[in-house]
């Protein structure tokens, strides 16, 4: 099925893919298409029983759910976000959630852009009003008189004449079917458990004049879905917010994007489609997706104060050093320290970890060069253990303390998908029903399933 | 492993054995004694994995490891974790590397050879035999002839040779050195194991370490324990025994474990400990028992396993392929050797995580030429060895003042490499330097370690010298049995888990005739 919305051009860094409200259509999104042109692409996704999908007969969730991930895996290149418009909200909680857990057949989803959205849980909704919509399609499609009412009840001011026009047309021909389905089933359903708890960058918009899915409901409803979600109101704005503030949702998007998406390494397409593909299994999908989400810019450490995890950060840059965009791995390891992860053991000489990192980074903070260009001398003295710093670790501890830190830097860098394909490591890609592993294990060759980037020349017939 | 139709035993029964531990000292003998009709509750610390719960990733994958934390001292501090220590139903089996020397009889009798070290107070013979039993028990592959045993037989054909395997060859026959297809306890071929079904061939993914995903490679998890439950056995796991009864006689009596968040008390008429070098002695430590001679904990062995790798022009991409698909025994007693013992090389093909922290720890190396580093390591063969290791009363285990999530001292162990073992370090290091060069490494790097946790509560035939007699038995406690490579005198180079099970075999049955 071709995506709808025609809008979308030029070549940007990130696509956003939007997902309507009820009623609505890809078309919904136009606006924000156009305004976001050159920073953000955005493509608007028809869902089954609305817009040019309003004949199809199953409006399902599972199969609204469904339909999303196979447009997705169609289209959805590179890094990209997704996002979702009130009812879309939802299913785009219900896509991501499969999306990081590896059972879809896609990668490279970086953010969240949640519009009005009905959240996860089931949606708060005043009983009357429902019964009074569900009996707008009692007798067939919405009447234009109806779907006037709804954009009366659902906007702060009323719509400009093109939007207008165009929300009525979306809204006359929507599937009754599908109109009902949500309000008597998908609006109902209970998927927190199903959506977890999701850790990437999320924006949410919402209108200080929306009722139940307004400005002063949304944290209350997504804060312990998406624990990094940053909420933006929007005045004397109601439920329609891609119609009613087309240029102030844009800015939003554009500086979310900016500050919190595009960040960190990107897998080149070769290894994404690998990723994406039947020979991972979900789990490693899964634990790959995860590990490719934006590092928080806005990191709060959880075992080390601020002054600590900076001065990792620094130690991080010398011992690991990335010369493209760079995965936080300082934050990570801090993370990893809070989990309580170790690799299982720790010289007899040290503390136990947490304590031997802040140990390990006051003692050098002590003597750490505000010059970048001296930095490099004084951590060598302190890994080869002839640091002067004086402080919670003598040298000898700082040195072993390092080894432990090196480890763990590199572990952290090493674990995302991008520089595993980096490095030419393709054994994640060792799973499939039944499993396969490799046939081909000679010097200097490779499959013909294996990315270009991992060296060698494809085997002729005689590998196998 | 289905548990489904497991046979169960109430806590208030009196069985006969409690093993603790499931892996190659536990299992095989939970196996015999329970085929024997005796009441065998085997307790593992670890939880219990289908093959879909393991997972390729080398991160994730630490699941199948000890990971509560253990302390590291000495000179040369030993690497636990990943490295060498396993937890789950299987134990380190989970986690091994499959490769499968027999042990060279010269190494059990080394003390008569050499005046260093310890002869074992076992007929090699006798061990060998049982050796073969084992490789029959869990399916191992292997070339037939062998070279440096002709009258061996492998069942299965040799795991496909991986591109480190064709390099370190090379650069052997260039030498004069002779080298083989590795003995690997991994399936070419699939094989339906009794009590367990079919186990499937190896498909060459390269990740034996981080679990075998269609059950090639030998576990106890897919051999001796399906069996030992068949018998009748029971399995508890995710089980952490910290507490040894004792009646008026000084017996053991009972053991207490923790599950579920209680203690659980299992009464028996013995104890068989197999939790390994770390697990057994560290809980006779905590418990104060069959320690009157102040031998457990003494003479932890860990094998030499310096590796070296070399750069070449082509993608070797080792990752691929049964990891350690070649041997020497060549260096088992070398000519010009100014040590006593020696050592058993392997081509070394390696997963990136664990060729990092290789890098870091052993190497040594940060900042850009770590990353260079891992840049070529596509471009990576390596050699390795597995070294013998001479006991020594200040290489030892001790309980740290630290506990760990169960109340349980933390285990602190401290190693330093003595004369022998650096100057077996040494020899190797330049011979396996000549072998990568030979193969036309355009650059080489030397990266220390260590493998295998050994020792600590060694066998002995004289009570006031080990903890344990030449059966197994603790001298001390006579229903109290040690099976696993803590009872190791001495390291011997072959890498440890067939050793452990022939033993395993050995102690049941001498356990079995002690009590008839």
């Amino acid at each position: 099925m071709p995506i709808e919305n025609a809008t979308a051009r030029g070549a940007a860094p990130v696509t956003l893919y939007l997902l309507h409200a009820l009623g609505a259509s890809a078309g919904s999104f136009d606006r924000l298409a156009e305004r976001l042109d050159g920073r953000v692409r955005v493509e608007g996704i028809d869902l089954p029983g609305f817009g040019s999908l309003a004949d199809t007969t199953d409006s399902s969730l599972e199969t609204t759910v469904d339909h999303v991930v196979a447009q997705l895996a169609a289209h959805a290149r590179g890094r990209w976000m997704l996002g979702g418009h009130s009812m879309g909200g939802k299913i785009a909680g219900l896509v991501a959630s499969r999306v990081l857990r590896g059972e879809a057949p896609l990668v490279g989803l970086a953010g969240l852009v949640l519009m009005a959205p009905s959240p996860p849980r089931p949606e708060p909704m005043d009983e009357e009003r429902r019964e009074r919509m569900l009996s707008w399609v009692a007798d067939g499609p919405i009447s234009e008189q109806d779907a006037e009412t709804f954009l009366e009840q659902n906007t702060a001011a009323p719509l400009d004449p093109r939007a207008h026009e165009k929300a009525l047309a979306d809204l006359q021909r929507t599937s009754p079917a599908a109109w009902r389905a949500w309000l008597e089933t998908g609006s109902r359903v209970d998927a927190s458990a199903e959506v977890g708890t999701l850790d990437l960058p999320v924006l949410v918009l919402a209108g200080t004049d929306d009722a139940d899915l307004g400005a002063a409901a949304q944290p209350g409803l997504l804060a312990s879905v998406y624990p990094r979600a940053r909420f933006v109101p929007l005045d004397d704005t109601g439920h329609l917010i891609p119609l009613e503030r087309a240029p102030e949702a844009s800015d939003a998007i554009a500086h979310f994007v900016a500050d919190e998406v595009l960040l960190g390494p990107v897998v080149p397409e070769d290894w994404a489609a690998l990723l994406a593909g039947d020979r991972v299994d979900s789990r490693v999908r899964g634990i790959l997706n995860l590990r490719a989400i934006p590092d928080d810019r806005g990191y709060a450490p959880a075992t080390l104060d601020l002054a600590q995890l900076t001065l990792l950060r620094e130690i991080a840059d010398l011992v690991v050093p990335q010369d493209g965009p760079a995965i936080d791995i300082a934050a990570r390891v801090d993370a990893q320290l809070a989990r309580g992860e170790g690799d299982g053991w720790r010289n007899a000489e040290l503390p136990p970890d947490p304590e031997a990192y802040r140990a390990g980074l006051d003692t050098l903070a002590t003597i750490w060069p505000t010059d970048p260009a001296t930095r490099e001398e004084v951590l060598r003295a302190a890994i080869e253990g002839t640091t002067d710093a004086e402080g919670p670790l003598d040298a000898a501890r700082v040195k072993l303390w390092l080894e432990d830190a090196r480890n763990d830097l590199v572990r952290q860098w090493l674990a995302h998908p991008a520089s595993m394909a980096r490095l030419g490591y393709d054994g994640f890609a060792t799973g499939g029903s039944p499993i396969r592993g490799y046939v081909e294990l000679r010097l200097g060759r490779r499959e013909d399933w294996e990315p270009a980037g991992v060296g060698g020349t494809v085997a002729a017939g005689d590998a196998a | 492993m289905n548990l489904d139709a497991m046979r169960t035993f109430p806590t208030d029964e009196i069985v006969d054995v409690v093993v603790v531990g499931t892996g190659a000292g536990g299992a095989p003998l939970t196996a015999e004694l329970a085929k024997k009709g005796l009441s065998v509750v085997a307790i593992e610390a670890g939880r219990h994995f289908a093959l879909d719960d393991l997972t390729p990733d080398e991160t994730a994958a630490v699941e199948i490891n000890w990971m509560s934390e253990r302390l590291s001292g000495g000179d040369d501090p030993t690497t636990f974790g990943p490295n060498n220590s396993g937890r789950g139903v299987g134990g380190s089996m989970l986690h091994w590397g499959a490769f499968t020397p027999r042990p060279d009889r010269r190494d059990l009798t080394l003390r008569t050879e050499t005046g260093e070290g310890r002869d074992w107070p076992v007929d090699p013979d006798e061990l060998l035999a049982y050796v073969e039993r084992v490789e029959g028990d869990i399916g191992v592959s292997g070339p037939t002839p062998y070279p440096w045993d002709p009258s061996r037989r492998y069942a299965y054909a040799p795991a496909k040779r991986n591109a480190p395997a064709n390099l370190v060859a090379k650069g052997c026959d260039a030498l004069g050195v002779t080298w083989a297809d590795a003995p690997a306890a991994v399936l070419t071929r699939a094989r339906l194991q009794d009590h367990h079904g079919e186990r499937g061939a190896c498909v060459n993914c390269g990740e034996c370490h981080q679990g075998c995903r269609v059950d090639a490679k030998a576990s106890t998890a897919n051999t001796y324990l399906p069996a030992a439950v068949a018998a009748g056995a029971e399995i508890r796991a995710e089980a952490m025994v910290h507490a040894i009864e004792l009646d008026a006689r000084g017996h053991v009596a009972a053991v207490v474990y923790h599950q579920n968040g209680v203690d659980v008390r299992q009464r028996c008429r013995s104890l068989v400990l197999a939790g390994g070098g770390v697990e057994t002695p560290r809980l006779l430590l905590h418990t104060g028992l069959a320690n009157a001679n102040g031998q457990v904990g003494r003479n932890f062995l860990a094998h030499g396993a310096t590796q070296v790798w070399g750069r070449f022009d082509e993608p070797v991409r080792g990752h691929r392929g049964y990891p350690s698909s070649l041997i020497s025994e060549d260096m088992m007693r070398p000519a010009d050797a100014d040590f006593a013992g020696g050592y058993l090389v392997q081509s070394l093909g390696v997963m990136p995580l664990t060729f990092s922290t290789t890098l870091v720890r052993g190497g040594g190396l940060w900042g850009p030429e770590l990353m260079q580093r891992l840049e070529q390591s596509r471009f990576m063969a390596g050699i390795g060895i597995n070294a013998e290791c001479l006991p020594s009363d200040d290489n030892r285990l001790e309980l740290a003042s630290e506990t760990d999530e169960f109340g349980i001292p933390r285990a602190r162990v401290s190693f330093t490499a003595g004369a022998n073992e650096k100057a077996l370090d040494q020899h190797a290091t330049a011979f396996m330097l000549r072998v990568m060069e030979a193969a036309g490494a355009r650059e080489t790097m030397v990266l220390a370690r260590t493998a295998h946790t050994i020792g600590t509560c060694r066998m002995s035939v004289d009570p006031s010298d080990g903890v344990v007699d030449a059966d197994g038995r603790s001298h001390e406690i006579p229903n109290l049995w040690i099976c696993d490579n803590s009872v190791f005198p001495s390291a011997i180079a072959a890498n440890p888990a067939l050793t452990i099970m022939a033993l395993s075999l050995r102690t049941a049955d001498r356990f079995l005739s002690s009590a008839a």
